[in-house]
């Protein structure tokens, strides 16, 4: 891994082609703090013109990792996974952030970041599996509850997996490879024991993290014969085949769909959501600057440990970009990126909406 | 050594005028600061040397900050490099003496887009495309379009009077500036005229486009907007001869025909990047042509174009790989199909007239590539700015092993780089046409001007008395 490390960088450090999406570049308006400045960084540390230290080190975990940089690079360079791959060596000098390596020993003992709770048990079987996390069961379970009620209307009674326990992104962009592929397996078992054919994730970031991250950073194999799929797409196909209704929200205030986290990384995926609410409304959502596939992240990152300031920034960054579409309500799918917009909404004048729980309760018939 | 002390107290009064957050002196950032895109820096660093850093990087808010920081840095007498995107090609934001470093990309917000009079206001450290993808919600342009846009601040396409793939028929950066806003070095925020087209005495504000920093700080600029054309057609030609090229382009743009664009390969080019980047193997000069706008006038100027092209022997390749091109125009700069370390390359950018270019082209890659054959040097050049009485080339020398030495590298580089402009300057052309001067071309400033030089220095030592603005860069600052 440390090897494509370097050759990334070697072509990362001295292009600017994706500065303009680069995220944390943008609110932090730092050279190196874009991705020709970690990738410069990293470079310099192997030809021993840096050490690691408290500044280099800084700057490595200042990153988002959020996927913009590579959705935009024309020739593919994962520079996430080699900054990623750069923190596992830092990590493995034991050199990482305190923040970190608190987060790590969190993620070891109860796979999750948010409370000394066990994920539960997953034990029974069924043809479609549903990957609740960590950020559904502790930050926003109505959305697995509004989740169920959605599948239901298509007769779909998913196995619960990974119920409280963190997808591996989160310790991989820390740096701690080895947890995330513990995680990533622990949940591939249930998978496996369930017998689905489907897994369904609720929000990009699960999606990416199953669909590429575990095999491209971690090297653990996602099951060629389950098919994985968001919740959102399963939604609006079945919207789109007449199986699926809604009554229509009469009198809606102007609302915008904020795409969540991750959502660069996952670029069939824009138009669902976007169907279901024009189905819901009646009419389309008013649209960001940085939108589908110049989506920024909402601070629900690895940064909101590592570097929170430069988080709270992103979220701010997003809330401007809403507000200036002319916006009241905000509206997404994902528990992360919801909850970080909503606790800064009210200073923009925003009101966030869960896109799961509004689409349930406006079931047809329900 | 530097003297602790006196840094402290420069550190300490910058801080006092944006915030102790936008002042930073921490070594990741003064690593990242002492290079800019040129290739003598990339491959300092690349052999593992150190580059000489900023003393302190400053990311101001505003042009008032600005006018603050000039006042400490001339109290002190220190440097300052203003920074934009770091795209430039001539080490024109090296911070060669150290000083302060000012990041300008705070300052990226639109103020104003006018629909009416077709223009936007914004701040110079907005990045091209950020500007670009705003105005393009409205159904609007900005009608420059560098490869850099993605990095590029709009004051950056400015200072060094960038040129972009459409510029042919939309002009330079230069051309399509309304007015600007500029912090002077010695602290005065001075805006010039609104409109460029008046007879209010001489056209002094043309005198910071060009200036790369060195005359003050570009902070604000009003720019001409375009509508988004209903329509662009393309088309790639192939001609055996590239004079018969050049004849072609020559007669298109004196009939003012109005190409949006006119990218002509030489064989070399030909050969290698677009067979490399495009896929098409051809030999001959490859020959991007497009029109834009209304679809009957933009398909009435390409008629008469290819009438043109035709009696000049042209083989018409058809749409597909003029589109093509269009589409992965951008991808020529990507890693790792760009020209990249270890090698060696420079872009010796240059324009003349039409009965010039010819002879140009050929006596700058005959002086390159007999003077450096022993290094196997290898010569492109594509022509890709076109006006009604000249055109630009855009020549690359490319070594592939230099040698492994920075210093001896160096010395190489600045070798050819002298055989080049030499060679430029004693065929009639500039030396150079939108990269800027920069460091690397400093010292053909005066050979340039010649007895206008001093004339300059003089409005230099008028401008910026204590000689501060990013000193090295333009032919100023060495005396």
């Amino acid at each position: 891994m440390i090897e494509d490390v370097i050759l990334t960088t070697e072509n990362c450090r001295y292009c600017l082609m994706c500065r303009h999406v680069c995220p944390v570049g943008r609110v932090t308006a730092k050279e190196s703090l874009t991705p020709h400045g970690w990738g410069l960084i990293i470079a310099s540390e192997k030809r021993g013109l840096v050490d690691w230290n408290d500044s280099t080190i800084e700057a490595l975990y200042s990153c988002a990792d959020c996927g913009t940089c590579r959705a935009h690079c024309v020739t593919d360079q994962p520079l996430p996974s080699a900054i990623a791959a750069a923190r596992a060596e830092v990590a493995r000098q034991d050199l990482a952030p305190a923040a970190a390596r608190e987060i790590h020993a969190k993620l070891q003992t109860w796979s999750n970041p948010y409370q000394e709770q066990a994920p539960q048990a997953s034990a029974g079987q069924a043809e479609v599996a549903l990957f609740v996390g960590d950020d559904a069961n502790f930050l926003a379970p109505e959305t697995v509850t509004a989740v169920l009620r959605l599948l239901k209307a298509l007769d779909i009674e998913p196995e619960l997996i990974g119920v409280g326990r963190n997808n591996g992104y989160l310790a991989s962009s820390l740096g701690f490879p080895e947890t995330a592929a513990d995680l990533a397996q622990t949940t591939l078992g249930e998978l496996a024991r369930s017998g689905a054919s489907q897994m369904l994730v609720l929000t990009p970031g699960d999606f990416y993290a199953f669909g590429q991250m575990i095999d491209e950073r971690l090297g653990v194999a996602w099951p060629a014969e389950v098919e994985l799929k968001e919740v959102t797409v399963l939604l609006a196909e079945a919207l789109a085949d007449g199986k699926l209704s809604f009554e229509r929200v009469q009198d809606h205030e102007p609302y915008a769909y904020v795409d969540p986290t991750h959502s660069v990384r996952v670029t069939t995926r824009y138009d669902a959501p976007r169907a279901l609410l024009a189905a819901l409304v009646g009419r389309p959502p008013k649209e960001l600057y940085w939108r589908r596939e110049r989506a920024h992240p909402a601070g629900n990152t690895a940064l909101q440990y590592t570097q929170p300031h430069i988080a709270h920034h992103l979220v701010y960054s997003r809330l401007a970009d809403a507000q200036d579409t002319g916006a009241q309500v905000l509206i997404t799918e994902d528990p992360g990126t919801l909850v970080h917009l909503k606790r800064h909404a009210h200073r923009f004048g925003l009101r966030l909406q869960g896109l799961y729980p509004l689409l349930a309760d406006h079931l047809a018939g329900g | 050594m530097k003297q602790v002390f006196p840094h402290e107290m420069i550190r300490s009064e910058l801080e006092e005028v944006v915030g102790q957050h936008f002042v930073s002196i921490d070594e990741s950032d003064r690593l990242v600061y002492s290079t800019d895109w040129s290739w003598m820096p990339q491959m300092w660093l690349d052999r593992g040397e150190p580059l000489p850093p900023p003393d302190y990087i400053v990311h101001p808010g505003s042009a008032e900050e600005i006018a603050a920081i000039m006042e400490i840095a001339n109290k002190y007498g220190i440097p300052v490099i203003p920074w934009g995107g770091g795209s430039g090609t001539q080490g024109g934001a090296l911070p060669i003496f150290g000083g302060i470093m000012l990041d300008l990309k705070r300052l990226d917000k639109i103020i104003e887009i006018d629909e009416k009079s077709l223009t936007v206001t914004a701040q110079a450290g907005i990045i091209l495309t950020q500007l670009e993808w705003a105005v393009n919600e409205r159904g609007l342009m900005l009608p420059h379009y560098p490869a850099s846009a993605n990095c590029a601040t709009l004051g950056g396409c400015l200072a060094p009077r960038g040129t972009g793939t459409i510029s042919t028929k939309y002009g330079k950066a230069e051309d399509l500036v309304l007015s600007m806003q500029v912090v002077l070095p010695t602290g005065e925020i001075i805006r010039t005229p609104p409109v460029p087209q008046h007879a209010a005495g001489p056209d002094f504000f043309r005198l910071f486009l060009g200036s790369e920093g060195t005359l003050g700080i570009i902070t604000e600029a009003t720019m001409q907007l375009d509508y988004l054309p209903e329509e662009r057609l393309l088309r790639a030609l192939l001609f055996e001869d590239l004079g018969n090229a050049l004849e072609a382009g020559r007669r298109i743009m004196t009939r003012r025909l109005e190409p949006f664009v006119i990218r002509l390969y030489d064989p070399n080019s030909t050969r290698s990047r677009v067979k490399r980047i495009l896929g098409y193997e051809l030999e001959g000069a490859y020959m991007v042509m497009g029109f834009d706008g209304d679809p009957d006038i933009a398909a009435l100027q390409e008629r008469k174009a290819m009438e043109i092209c035709r009696e000049l022997n042209a083989r018409d390749l058809g749409r597909e790989p003029g589109e093509r091109w269009w589409r992965q125009r951008y991808d020529f700069y990507y890693p790792p199909q760009n020209l990249k370390l270890p090698w060696m390359y420079g872009t010796t950018e240059t324009i003349t007239t039409y009965d010039k270019i010819e002879q140009l082209y050929r006596a700058v890659k005959q002086a390159v590539e007999e003077s450096y054959a022993d290094w196997d040097v290898s010569f492109i050049g594509h022509f890709s700015h076109w006006f009604h009485w000249g055109v630009m080339l855009y020549s690359r020398f490319i070594i592939e092993e230099p040698p492994e030495d920075a210093q001896e590298a160096l010395r190489l580089h600045n070798r050819i780089w002298n055989t080049a402009m030499t060679a430029v300057l004693e065929n009639g052309g500039m030396i150079n046409e939108h990269h800027g001067v920069g460091l690397k071309l400093s010292r053909y400033m005066s050979r340039q001007y010649g007895d206008a030089w001093p004339l300059l220095l003089r409005l230099k030592g008028t401008i910026d008395p204590n000689g501060i603005m990013n000193p090295g860069k333009v032919g100023f600052g060495f005396e």
